[in-house]
């Protein structure tokens, strides 16, 4: 997991500095396969157009995939996309922070102004057709918001061992309050949930989630209040895998 | 101060209330009382993520309640 955050926060701090420190929506992650002596290369695209680049270690890879149990690559992609926008959405914020404490320095104003000329004049040579510009603004920007505000919500909502292991894992356990069993609630929105053993290892697969398309932090949240507060009604209504 | 926070599409959406002021809280009783109509689920969040607790009728003393859409089984 660490080698795969690593290569992660690789790729998006990249992203962030040649943007400009300016918000952009991550829109999707694509596996490039190695070629001959290349290894397979993990390409991150965004909401203007921009894409980076960053070399993939098979090893770290497979880790990653045994954590969260996927084993194909659309799956792959999801978690991938999910687990970057999580971290996206953190270096963003703390970016801005880090800017806000910059702001009264004169030569911080100078790089701003000299970044953010660069950058309009990079947007400037990859201008999108005008339509596909104001949806891209429209939707993706506001899903975006959702998406760091459900986060935030669930962040606030999670007992400090439950964001300790959220933090380092990408998932957190929760006790039914019903009948005091354990539960895994993985970064997702459906087939996310696993009830567990008394030593750990999965019985078996549950999905359930709020109506109306929820952004993933709220169906996080929603998931982890429903098997504490009402977990028989919630178990009535899940489909279970085994 | 009290806070129903309503899970939607925009990620959330907070109404605040002064408990002391008793229009204010009416409005949250409606509000209470409408979504859960919907189908809703209250839950009178925990302190610092420990577990909640169903709210069947409105508690106008829960400083901090959830409203989650029905559920539905993937």
């Amino acid at each position: 997991m660490a080698q795969m955050e690593e290569i992660l926060r690789a790729l998006l701090r990249r992203a962030l500095s040649e943007h400009g420190g300016e918000a952009r929506v991550l829109t999707g992650v694509t596996i490039e396969s190695g070629w001959r002596r290349f290894e397979p290369r993990l390409c991150a695209e965004f909401s203007d157009g921009y894409r980076a680049w960053q070399n993939l270690r098979p090893g770290a890879c497979f880790a990653f995939c045994e954590r969260h149990g996927v084993w194909d690559i659309a799956a792959l992609r999801d978690v991938l996309l999910q687990e970057m926008r999580r971290m996206h959405a953190r270096m963003l914020r703390d970016d801005a922070v880090e800017r806000a404490g910059q702001r009264g320095s004169w030569f911080a104003a100078l790089l701003r102004r000299v970044r953010s000329g660069l950058t309009r004049a990079r947007r400037g040579r990859r201008r999108l057709p005008r339509m596909e510009t104001a949806f891209r603004r429209h939707f993706l920007e506001e899903s975006s918001e959702a998406w760091e505000r459900g986060l935030q919500l669930l962040e606030e909502h999670l007992s400090p061992e439950q964001r300790r292991q959220y933090d380092a894992s990408g998932y957190f356990d929760v006790t039914g309050g019903t009948s005091g069993k354990r539960y895994r609630i993985r970064q997702g929105s459906s087939m996310n949930i696993e009830q567990l053993d008394k030593r750990g290892r999965r019985v078996c697969t549950l999905c359930f989630m709020p109506a109306g398309r929820l952004v993933t932090g709220d169906v996080m949240l929603a998931q982890k209040v429903a098997l504490e507060v009402f977990e028989r009604e919630a178990l009535k209504i899940a489909n279970k895998f085994y | 101060m009290g806070v129903q926070i309503v899970m939607d599409r925009s990620g959330d959406t907070r109404h605040e209330f002064d408990l002391t002021d008793l229009k204010a809280v009416a409005l949250a009783e409606q509000r209470f009382q409408q979504l859960t109509g919907k189908g809703f689920r209250a839950v009178a969040l925990g302190k610092n993520g420990s577990p909640g607790k169903l709210m069947r009728d409105f508690d106008p003393t829960v400083e901090q309640s959830l409203f989650i859409p029905q559920l539905q089984g993937g």
